[in-house]
Protein backbone atom coordinates (compact mmCIF):
# COMPACT_ATOMS: atom_id res chain seq x y z
CA UNK A 1 0.00 0.00 0.00
CA UNK A 2 1.44 3.82 -0.88
CA UNK A 3 0.42 5.51 1.74
CA UNK A 4 0.93 9.13 -0.28
CA UNK A 5 -1.66 7.86 -2.35
CA UNK A 6 -4.39 9.74 -3.20
CA UNK A 7 -6.98 7.01 -2.54
CA UNK A 8 -5.24 6.42 0.92
CA UNK A 9 -5.04 9.87 1.43
CA UNK A 10 -9.17 10.00 0.85
CA UNK A 11 -9.22 6.75 3.27
CA UNK A 12 -7.62 8.92 5.73
CA UNK A 13 -9.72 11.91 5.45
CA UNK A 14 -13.48 9.62 5.52
CA UNK A 15 -11.89 8.68 9.12
CA UNK A 16 -10.68 4.87 8.18
CA UNK A 17 -9.32 3.38 11.19
CA UNK A 18 -7.70 0.74 10.03
CA UNK A 19 -5.95 3.39 7.43
CA UNK A 20 -4.67 5.77 10.12
CA UNK A 21 -3.15 2.34 11.98
CA UNK A 22 -1.15 1.71 8.99
CA UNK A 23 0.00 5.38 9.31
CA UNK A 24 1.50 5.08 12.66
CA UNK A 25 2.65 1.99 11.78
CA UNK A 26 4.33 3.49 9.45
CA UNK A 27 5.90 6.85 10.92
CA UNK A 28 5.92 6.25 14.78
CA UNK A 29 9.67 5.54 14.72
CA UNK A 30 10.87 8.23 12.77
CA UNK A 31 8.49 10.48 14.67
CA UNK A 32 9.82 9.08 18.05
CA UNK A 33 13.30 9.66 16.41
CA UNK A 34 12.48 13.08 15.38
CA UNK A 35 11.32 14.12 19.10
CA UNK A 36 13.71 12.44 20.59
CA UNK A 37 16.39 14.79 18.33
CA UNK A 38 14.71 17.46 20.91
CA UNK A 39 13.18 16.02 23.80
CA UNK A 40 13.88 13.04 26.84
CA UNK A 41 12.83 9.55 25.63
CA UNK A 42 9.38 10.13 28.09
CA UNK A 43 8.54 13.59 26.74
CA UNK A 44 9.32 12.49 23.41
CA UNK A 45 6.87 9.31 23.47
CA UNK A 46 3.82 11.95 25.08
CA UNK A 47 5.10 15.02 21.91
CA UNK A 48 4.58 11.90 19.49
CA UNK A 49 1.19 11.03 20.90
CA UNK A 50 -0.04 14.34 21.31
CA UNK A 51 1.05 15.25 17.68
CA UNK A 52 -1.17 11.86 16.55
CA UNK A 53 -4.43 13.40 18.42
CA UNK A 54 -3.44 16.36 16.64
CA UNK A 55 -2.66 15.07 13.28
CA UNK A 56 -5.58 12.83 13.30
CA UNK A 57 -7.64 16.15 13.80
CA UNK A 58 -6.51 18.20 10.98
CA UNK A 59 -6.02 15.12 8.29
CA UNK A 60 -9.41 16.18 6.64
CA UNK A 61 -7.16 19.49 6.02
CA UNK A 62 -4.15 18.05 4.74
CA UNK A 63 -3.91 19.71 1.29
CA UNK A 64 -0.97 16.96 0.01
CA UNK A 65 1.62 19.77 -0.90
CA UNK A 66 4.12 17.84 1.10
CA UNK A 67 4.17 14.22 1.68
CA UNK A 68 2.51 12.52 4.51
CA UNK A 69 5.67 12.45 6.09
CA UNK A 70 6.77 15.54 6.19
CA UNK A 71 3.29 17.00 7.42
CA UNK A 72 3.55 15.00 10.22
CA UNK A 73 7.34 15.33 11.13
CA UNK A 74 6.32 19.33 11.14
CA UNK A 75 3.19 18.87 13.85
CA UNK A 76 6.08 16.70 16.19
CA UNK A 77 8.15 19.24 15.76
CA UNK A 78 5.97 22.06 16.57
CA UNK A 79 4.52 19.65 19.74
CA UNK A 80 8.39 19.46 20.69
CA UNK A 81 8.77 23.21 20.37
CA UNK A 82 5.37 23.64 22.77
CA UNK A 83 6.29 21.33 25.20
CA UNK A 84 10.11 23.29 25.45
CA UNK A 85 8.10 26.72 25.72
CA UNK A 86 6.38 25.14 28.77
CA UNK A 87 9.65 23.76 30.23
CA UNK A 88 10.98 27.39 29.41
CA UNK A 89 13.66 26.55 26.69
CA UNK A 90 13.86 27.35 23.17
CA UNK A 91 15.71 25.82 20.66
CA UNK A 92 17.65 28.66 18.55
CA UNK A 93 18.77 27.98 15.04
CA UNK A 94 21.43 30.74 15.19
CA UNK A 95 24.50 28.36 14.39
CA UNK A 96 26.90 31.09 15.69
CA UNK A 97 26.90 30.10 19.51
CA UNK A 98 28.88 26.90 18.69
CA UNK A 99 32.47 26.29 16.64
CA UNK A 100 33.40 23.72 13.88
CA UNK A 101 34.83 20.79 15.97
CA UNK A 102 37.22 20.62 13.21
CA UNK A 103 39.36 23.75 13.63
CA UNK A 104 41.69 22.61 15.40
CA UNK A 105 43.31 20.21 12.87
CA UNK A 106 44.50 23.37 10.72
CA UNK A 107 47.17 24.86 10.53
CA UNK A 108 46.86 29.24 10.28
CA UNK A 109 46.77 29.07 6.58
CA UNK A 110 44.23 26.49 6.29
CA UNK A 111 45.79 23.45 5.75
CA UNK A 112 46.28 19.94 7.50
CA UNK A 113 48.31 19.75 10.68
CA UNK A 114 46.14 16.98 11.87
CA UNK A 115 44.95 15.23 8.75
CA UNK A 116 42.45 12.43 9.04
CA UNK A 117 43.75 8.79 9.60
CA UNK A 118 42.75 6.12 7.00
CA UNK A 119 39.27 4.50 8.41
CA UNK A 120 38.60 0.74 8.19
CA UNK A 121 35.64 0.88 6.06
CA UNK A 122 34.33 -2.59 4.84
CA UNK A 123 31.33 -1.03 2.50
CA UNK A 124 29.14 1.93 3.21
CA UNK A 125 27.37 -0.22 5.90
CA UNK A 126 30.21 -1.01 7.96
CA UNK A 127 31.07 1.78 10.07
CA UNK A 128 28.26 1.45 12.42
CA UNK A 129 27.89 -2.11 12.51
CA UNK A 130 29.91 -2.10 15.44
CA UNK A 131 28.78 -2.45 18.36
CA UNK A 132 31.20 -0.25 20.43
CA UNK A 133 31.00 2.66 17.79
CA UNK A 134 27.06 2.37 17.40
CA UNK A 135 27.74 2.95 21.60
CA UNK A 136 30.29 6.16 21.25
CA UNK A 137 27.74 7.68 18.22
CA UNK A 138 24.84 7.52 20.16
CA UNK A 139 26.87 9.28 23.08
CA UNK A 140 27.74 11.70 20.82
CA UNK A 141 24.53 12.53 19.72
CA UNK A 142 23.32 12.96 23.03
CA UNK A 143 25.68 15.50 23.48
CA UNK A 144 25.11 17.28 20.88
CA UNK A 145 23.24 20.64 20.08
CA UNK A 146 19.88 20.22 19.47
CA UNK A 147 19.78 22.21 16.99
CA UNK A 148 23.00 20.48 14.63
CA UNK A 149 21.28 16.56 16.38
CA UNK A 150 17.68 17.67 14.99
CA UNK A 151 19.03 19.03 11.83
CA UNK A 152 21.19 15.52 11.12
CA UNK A 153 18.22 13.38 11.84
CA UNK A 154 16.16 14.99 9.32
CA UNK A 155 18.50 15.19 6.97
CA UNK A 156 20.78 12.47 7.10
CA UNK A 157 18.91 9.61 8.93
CA UNK A 158 15.37 10.65 7.42
CA UNK A 159 17.02 11.48 3.55
CA UNK A 160 14.64 14.92 4.02
CA UNK A 161 15.28 17.71 0.86
CA UNK A 162 16.84 21.19 2.15
CA UNK A 163 13.86 23.09 1.14
CA UNK A 164 11.16 21.04 2.99
CA UNK A 165 13.77 21.46 6.03
CA UNK A 166 13.88 25.21 5.50
CA UNK A 167 10.25 25.21 5.79
CA UNK A 168 9.96 23.35 8.49
CA UNK A 169 12.15 24.77 11.23
CA UNK A 170 11.81 28.34 9.57
CA UNK A 171 15.16 28.87 8.82
CA UNK A 172 17.42 29.94 6.12
CA UNK A 173 19.45 27.32 4.02
CA UNK A 174 22.90 28.54 4.87
CA UNK A 175 21.67 28.28 8.56
CA UNK A 176 20.90 24.79 7.56
CA UNK A 177 23.96 23.70 5.99
CA UNK A 178 26.56 25.27 9.05
CA UNK A 179 24.53 23.15 11.33
CA UNK A 180 24.56 19.78 9.17
CA UNK A 181 28.39 20.55 8.61
CA UNK A 182 29.15 21.23 12.30
CA UNK A 183 26.95 18.09 13.38
CA UNK A 184 28.99 16.04 10.66
CA UNK A 185 32.12 17.19 11.62
CA UNK A 186 31.50 15.99 15.45
CA UNK A 187 30.71 12.56 14.32
CA UNK A 188 33.54 12.40 11.69
CA UNK A 189 36.05 13.55 14.75
CA UNK A 190 34.46 10.68 16.89
CA UNK A 191 34.91 8.57 13.94
CA UNK A 192 38.32 9.28 13.04
CA UNK A 193 39.39 9.00 17.07
CA UNK A 194 37.70 5.21 17.61
CA UNK A 195 39.54 4.27 14.43
CA UNK A 196 42.82 5.30 16.53
CA UNK A 197 42.05 4.29 19.80
CA UNK A 198 38.70 2.19 19.61
CA UNK A 199 37.63 4.61 22.40
CA UNK A 200 35.01 7.20 21.88
CA UNK B 1 44.35 27.59 -4.92
CA UNK B 2 41.64 25.93 -2.21
CA UNK B 3 43.15 26.20 1.20
CA UNK B 4 42.19 22.44 2.64
CA UNK B 5 40.54 23.97 5.64
CA UNK B 6 38.25 25.75 3.01
CA UNK B 7 37.75 21.68 0.90
CA UNK B 8 36.36 20.28 4.31
CA UNK B 9 33.83 23.11 4.14
CA UNK B 10 32.60 22.56 0.82
CA UNK B 11 32.80 18.98 1.20
CA UNK B 12 29.16 18.38 2.38
CA UNK B 13 27.85 20.37 -1.45
CA UNK B 14 29.88 17.07 -2.57
CA UNK B 15 28.36 14.70 -0.16
CA UNK B 16 24.55 16.51 -0.97
CA UNK B 17 25.33 16.89 -4.37
CA UNK B 18 24.62 20.54 -4.12
CA UNK B 19 25.32 22.22 -7.12
CA UNK B 20 28.04 24.63 -7.37
CA UNK B 21 29.40 27.13 -10.05
CA UNK B 22 32.01 25.88 -12.25
CA UNK B 23 34.56 27.78 -10.80
CA UNK B 24 33.98 26.22 -7.24
CA UNK B 25 33.57 22.87 -9.02
CA UNK B 26 36.66 23.44 -10.40
CA UNK B 27 38.66 24.76 -7.73
CA UNK B 28 37.61 21.70 -5.56
CA UNK B 29 38.43 19.11 -8.24
CA UNK B 30 41.91 20.62 -8.92
CA UNK B 31 42.55 20.39 -4.80
CA UNK B 32 41.36 16.94 -4.69
CA UNK B 33 43.39 15.56 -7.77
CA UNK B 34 46.57 17.13 -5.61
CA UNK B 35 45.93 16.31 -1.97
CA UNK B 36 45.55 13.42 -1.01
CA UNK B 37 44.23 14.20 2.71
CA UNK B 38 41.04 15.91 1.75
CA UNK B 39 40.32 13.34 -0.69
CA UNK B 40 40.44 11.22 2.20
CA UNK B 41 38.45 13.18 3.80
CA UNK B 42 35.72 13.49 1.49
CA UNK B 43 35.66 9.70 0.98
CA UNK B 44 35.28 9.11 4.60
CA UNK B 45 32.94 11.55 5.04
CA UNK B 46 30.81 9.66 2.15
CA UNK B 47 31.11 6.91 3.91
CA UNK B 48 29.67 8.30 7.40
CA UNK B 49 26.75 10.34 5.72
CA UNK B 50 26.02 6.67 3.50
CA UNK B 51 26.30 4.96 7.33
CA UNK B 52 23.71 7.33 8.63
CA UNK B 53 21.20 7.05 6.31
CA UNK B 54 21.09 3.03 5.61
CA UNK B 55 19.80 3.58 9.53
CA UNK B 56 16.42 3.22 10.29
CA UNK B 57 14.32 3.16 13.61
CA UNK B 58 13.49 -0.01 15.56
CA UNK B 59 10.34 -1.42 13.92
CA UNK B 60 7.04 -0.27 15.88
CA UNK B 61 5.15 -2.82 17.65
CA UNK B 62 1.55 -3.66 17.17
CA UNK B 63 1.44 -2.80 21.05
CA UNK B 64 2.45 0.26 19.98
CA UNK B 65 -0.05 1.15 17.36
CA UNK B 66 -3.08 -0.29 19.68
CA UNK B 67 -1.30 2.35 22.27
CA UNK B 68 -1.86 5.55 20.21
CA UNK B 69 -4.82 4.08 18.28
CA UNK B 70 -6.36 3.55 21.99
CA UNK B 71 -5.73 7.22 23.03
CA UNK B 72 -6.87 8.49 19.89
CA UNK B 73 -10.18 7.02 20.68
CA UNK B 74 -10.54 8.31 23.83
CA UNK B 75 -9.93 11.98 22.52
CA UNK B 76 -12.26 11.96 19.99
Amino acid sequence: MQLDAPDFIARLKQGDRTAFGQLVKEHHGFLLSTARSLLSPADAEEAVQDAWIAAHRAIGKFEGRSQLRTWLTRIVINQARMMLRKQGREIQFDPTDDNDVLAHRFREGGHWQHAPRQWDLGGPDSLLTRDELRHCMAKCLDGMPENQRLVLELRDMQGMDFDSICNMLDISASNVRVLLHRARARLFELVDHFQETGEC
Amino acid sequence: MLKCKEVVEKADALVDGTPLSWRERFALRLHLMMCHHCRRYVRQLQSLVASLRNRTPPPVSDDQVSKVMNQLDSKS
